[in-house]
């Protein structure tokens, strides 16, 4: 009767950013990035591209609660860095990853499917 | 530091395919990346399924809703997917089936007038649109041995009649289970197995084989000729740590080592037909590209930290 829409999952409502950014008022070149309606898929590879990074002192993230559709990623960064620098490399290296990955796969299928 | 980068390269070695059955070999990535590819390939790959029923006469023994459900958890051809819009971001309709874009429209219409009861399958099921079809499971090396049959929706008796309209949308798994186009897809850690041979000498050929056998799968095996103990598949090995109990209890601790490559996977992928194992991959991974892209910065964000970072500065230095 009350339950929320299926698609509250995955959907951002209007109005809502999908990545908001909050500067750590204590400590310089920490920072936490808010992702709405993402989960463990994009959080986690996140965080291991950005332990891959050395100026990335500290890179974790949660998921706060099952029902609240979002994750929160921390990054702190060494001073020649910061953490925004940081999460866009992140992205960019997981982006180049994936296509790498992707051309692999269709190199594999093309010696595959030519085979018979 | 820009242009430096951390990305790197995935090798893949594919083993076996077929269109709903892939198995491959996925080396220099890491466990992160093997997850995250197969959770988008079970709950965000898109494909169609219907999604809205209006039934205009069921005199069967199944309610209404009953046959809507079931008319949702067949698997339709998907290939399309990819390129059709989810009907609520869809702006040449309002999702009720009237567009192209969005959604295909089926109807069923099916009376038993016979006294043999009539099966009602997704055969019975007909749209104008060639391209989204109920998925043909039959055998195409078995021509015509058993009929071609679909999926069974419901039975009919004499009189018994069924007739409806079913509107087709595109939507992934996270949504409803029926839009995934995955049965099962899993991915194991390649064992790294190695046997101390020296200490294997020691055993007599009696135990050898009582090792051997501790595996409950088949892992190891003995040379006939030279009684030597051989890994002859290793991957059969579930990570189940009989054969190290074994050797400790038999007072050899230590007889052979066991770890799982922390960089080395292999796949299985089923699919439910809806699109190709192969295709679903690729799907997946180039969903996975799209999330990434979505969860960039958006450039309001860096200019309003710009502003504050240099309020920050001032803050600092004065």
């Amino acid at each position: 009767m009350n339950a929320p829409d299926r698609y509250e999952r995955f959907v951002v409502p209007e109005g809502t950013k999908k990545v908001s950014y909050e500067r750590d008022t204590k400590i310089i070149n920490a920072a936490s990035f808010t992702i709405e309606r993402e989960d463990h898929t994009v959080g986690n590879i996140l965080r291991m591209q950005l332990h891959r990074d050395p100026n990335v002192l500290f890179a974790g993230y949660k998921l706060p609660h099952p029902l609240q559709y979002k994750i929160i990623i921390r990054i702190h960064t060494a001073s020649q860095s910061s953490p925004m620098q940081a999460y866009n490399q992140a992205i960019n290296d997981l982006d180049k990853e994936l296509d790498n990955l992707k051309s692999a796969f269709e190199a594999e299928l093309a010696k595959h499917s030519s085979g018979y | 530091m820009e242009g430096m980068s951390y990305a790197r390269t995935p090798r893949v070695k594919i083993r076996e395919l077929k269109d709903d059955y892939a198995k491959f070999e996925l080396r220099d990535t890491d466990a992160s990346i093997a997850n995250a590819l197969r959770r988008v390939m079970i709950a965000e790959v898109p494909t169609i399924a219907i999604d809205l029923v209006e039934i205009e006469v069921n005199s069967s023994v199944l309610n209404d809703e009953f046959i809507a459900h079931r008319l949702g958890l067949i698997p339709l051809t998907s290939e399309r997917a990819m390129a059709m819009r989810f009907s609520r971001d869809c702006d040449a309709c309002d999702g009720d089936g009237q567009c192209e874009f969005c959604s295909v429209e089926f109807h069923l219409r099916a009376k038993c007038i016979s006294d043999q009861t009539l099966d009602v399958t997704s055969k019975d099921l007909y749209s104008p649109d060639h391209t989204v079809v109920p998925v043909d499971f039959s055998d195409p090396s078995g021509e015509e041995s058993s009929e071609q049959r679909g999926i069974i929706i419901v039975k009919l008796r004499r009189g018994q009649e069924l007739r409806l309209r079913a509107i087709a949308r595109k939507g992934i798994g996270k949504d409803h289970a029926k839009w995934s186009p995955a049965a099962t897809v899993t991915f194991m850690y390649e064992p790294d197995i190695h046997i101390n041979e020296d200490l294997m000498e020691t055993l007599t050929l009696e135990e050898k084989r009582t090792w051997v056998e501790s595996s409950p799968t088949r892992v190891f095996d003995i040379d006939a000729n030279t009684h030597q103990v051989l890994v002859v598949d290793p991957e059969a090995y579930t990570y189940d740590d009989e054969v190290i109990k074994k050797a400790e209890a038999m007072g050899k601790p230590g007889l052979v080592e066991i770890s799982a490559k922390q960089d080395s996977f292999i796949f299985t992928v089923e699919s439910t037909g809806a699109i190709k194992a192969s295709q679903l991959v690729l799907n997946a991974i180039e969903i996975l590209k799209q999330k990434l892209d979505a969860v960039r910065l958006s450039e309001d964000t860096v200019e309003a930290d710009d502003q504050f970072g240099e309020l920050g500065a001032h803050m600092r230095g004065g």
